[in-house]
């Protein structure tokens, strides 16, 4: 039996019991249920009777999973096996919350962001969550588009579909699509940590660029057949936007999206990308960009997103400001002058624990805010909200104390020392 | 374009072909099945085109009697965009001609025109007869047909009065060819092939699949036929037995 029925019961391995609900959609493998799981609403996947090509080791690995622990709460990870039912069997795993749509959505263009913090808010979740799956010794292994649901509001990610995810050197024997493997993998070698990060720069480039990048002129034949499809993800991928290579270049007219955005974006991003496909990634030879580099890439990119009044973003040079296509020019009066990275002072700008505590990842709490004084509307600063106390030294020398809701007057020379050795420079333009 | 303007994806386009019989001997609850399975299975082909950023699904329906005849003769139709209309059933059953038809749309210069390029096709026939016309010709012709090859065929022969051989012939496969010897069933192998050949034929290909060694579409699909077929086995008992 394949499907389930309406207030059909099956008891799990922990000892629970789900009664299915409703049914919410099919994928290849499977149906998913909303059920009740002890009380509690939660989703069941449920397989497909010989869908599976080696059941029982799939059965385990998703209890292996399950003993294991999610990675991160992004995941909609196992949380309760059943027990096998007519040869097949399902998961139970929490439900998507209303407000979180299909990744696929926003490529077909039926929903969007709300602002482009959100949509770099993405990027970095996305990556947060493989960074998490990778440090715990997983790999996702066929990662595509159907993996994420987003909200596209805040940019906030959940990864579904973590039946696949094995642990370092098992391999699901799941294939992919190749739309979204790396080169290797499609060419027939095991996926591992090194493909998925491949699949990863995919994910991220179709989310800013709005194209695939290895879909250009080259590769838009009239009958996309398997083999065709081998000889452009595997054997001979050309990326689109390839410094030299120009064969597989995007089309006008088709490719839109990717040609209109691709010079937006700051040289930086426009390079990692450049690296991410570039000839030897794409053979695989290199070792691929790590979750640590995109993230500080990111980290950087969302930090200089300065919204215009007339409600169009920009990535703006912090040293330079930005032109608005409306006709307005915005300047940016000064910026903080890190080691790897310069933030814009400009009012909405907020600086997150990535910024202010070293060596911390944290890109989602606010430690300090851009704000225009009250009496004098000219006049910038910088307020701490973090519980830890800066020290401004200024032309005198002199260290002045800045504790939780002080403000930094901005003076172009002034120096934050954050602690543990974090300073940065106030510069002004 | 600004960074938070979208334009969908360039996605390939996978035509579903529907060829069905519609001679005389369909006339009644056949017909009337075929057409409102047909029918019932639409909406869920819009879904599985409105989420699938590979491709869209396109849908053509030609049928075939005393000769064949398109009722979709510009041009494939989204799926988003179908609407069915019910078809009659009289006449013969000219299957050459249905492959002639079929051949002469199978091209960039017909059905397979499309910018952004195809997905080989997923061809789906429906018969409950043997052909009254020199099919052979035709058939000869559309197999070599490049479309044709690449494409996930599969037949369902409809009542025992069905020729299984031609449709063997057809699909390439006796593997390819389903067996509906009752309402029910019909209706259960219309929704499945339609909707499943149009999953396997819309995504990008599998990376086990292909020639060198692996699975093609069509070997994949026939293996999710074969789980159908023995999973339709074991319901057949609800299925209210057999009436062609
Ligand atoms: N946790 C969940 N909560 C709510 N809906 C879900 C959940 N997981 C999946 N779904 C929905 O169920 C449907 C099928 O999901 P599934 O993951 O099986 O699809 P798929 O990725 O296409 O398939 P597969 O992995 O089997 O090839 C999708 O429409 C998806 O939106």
């Amino acid at each position: 039996m394949s499907e389930l029925k309406k207030g059909q019961t099956i008891q799990t391995k922990g000892f629970k019991s789900v009664t299915v609900l409703e049914r919410l959609g099919e994928g290849g493998q499977g149906i998913v249920y909303k059920v009740d799981f002890n009380g509690k609403p939660m989703a069941l996947k449920w397989y497909f009777k010989s869908k599976l090509k080696n059941p029982e080791k799939f059965y385990d690995n998703i209890k292996n999973n399950i003993d294991h622990g999610k990675p991160t709460d992004a995941f909609l990870w196992p949380e309760d096996i059943t027990e096998w039912v007519d040869g097949t069997f399902g998961y139970i795993m929490p439900l998507r919350p209303s407000q979180y749509g299909d990744f696929s959505k926003y490529l077909l263009a039926k929903s969007n962001f709300k602002s482009v913090r959100s949509l770099v808010n993405a990027a970095l979740n996305i990556v947060e969550g493989f960074g998490a799956l990778h440090r715990a010794g997983y790999n996702y292994q066929d990662l595509n588009d159907g993996n994420f649901f987003v909200n596209f509001e805040t940019g906030d990610v959940l990864i579904c579909d973590n039946d696949n995810v094995m642990g370092q050197g098992y391999s699901s024997g799941i294939a992919g699509k190749c739309r979204y493997m790396a080169p290797e993998v499609v060419l027939g070698k095991k996926p591992d940590k090194q493909t998925d990060r491949f699949s990863l720069a995919v994910v991220l480039f179709l989310l800013l660029l709005g194209n695939h990048p290895l879909e250009g002129k080259n590769t838009n034949p009239p009958c996309m057949t398997e083999e065709l499809e081998k000889k452009y993800y595997g054997s001979d991928p050309v990326f689109i936007f390839d410094p030299i290579n120009k064969d597989n270049s995007p089309i006008q007219g088709i490719h839109k999206s990717a040609i209109a955005k691709w010079p937006q974006y700051p040289q930086y991003i426009r390079d990692a990308f450049i690296k991410a496909f570039g000839s030897e990634q794409l053979r695989g030879q290199t070792p691929r960009l790590m979750e640590k580099e995109w993230l500080e890439t990111f980290i950087r990119l969302r930090s200089e997103i300065i919204q215009c009044g007339c409600g169009i973003g920009h990535f703006a040079d912090p040293t330079k400001g930005v032109s608005c296509k409306c006709g307005k020019r915005i300047s940016i009066p000064a910026y903080l002058k890190f080691k790897k990275l310069n933030v814009p002072l400009y009012p909405t700008v907020n600086l997150y624990a990535c910024h202010t505590i070293s060596d911390s990842e944290d890109f989602k709490t606010v430690t300090a805010e851009v704000i225009v004084s009250k009496n004098n509307p000219g006049s910038i600063g910088v307020r701490n909200l973090s519980d830890i106390t800066w020290y401004v030294t200024g032309a005198d020398g002199k260290a002045i104390p800045k504790g939780k809701d002080e403000v930094v007057k901005i003076a172009s020379g002034l120096t934050i020392d954050f602690g543990k050795n974090l300073t940065a420079e106030i510069v002004g333009n | 374009m600004d960074l938070l303007e979208t334009v969908a994806i360039p996605r390939k386009t996978m035509v579903l072909f529907f060829l069905v019989d519609t001679s005389g001997s369909m006339m009644g609850s056949k017909i009337g099945e075929v057409n409102s399975a047909i029918e019932e299975v639409i909406p869920e082909l819009k879904e599985l085109s409105e989420s699938n950023a590979d491709a869209q699904i396109k849908i053509a329906v030609l049928e075939f009697s005393s000769g064949a005849r398109w009722l979709t003769p510009e041009r494939p139709i989204e799926a988003e965009n179908f609407v069915w209309n019910d078809m009659d059933a009289s006449g013969v059953t000219d299957l050459g001609d249905a492959c002639k038809k079929l051949n002469e749309k199978l091209s960039t210069k017909a059905f397979m025109r499309e910018a952004t390029g195809s997905f080989a096709p997923a061809i789906f026939l429906l018969s409950d007869g043997g052909p009254t016309d020199e099919y052979q010709k035709g058939l000869e012709v559309l197999k070599q047909n490049n479309w044709f090859k690449k494409a996930i065929k599969v037949a369902v022969a409809i009542g025992s009065d069905a020729d299984k051989s031609v449709l063997e012939e057809f699909t390439g496969s006796n593997e390819a060819v389903l067996e509906a010897h009752s309402p029910a069933m019909l209706r259960k192998m219309i929704k499945f092939v339609s909707v499943r050949a149009s999953e396997v034929a819309s995504k990008s290909a599998n990376v086990d699949s292909g020639d060198d060694g692996g699975e093609s579409k069509q070997d994949a699909f026939i293996d999710e036929l074969n789980n159908f077929k023995v999973e339709a086995a074991d319901s057949a008992d609800d299925g209210g037995g057999d009436v062609w």
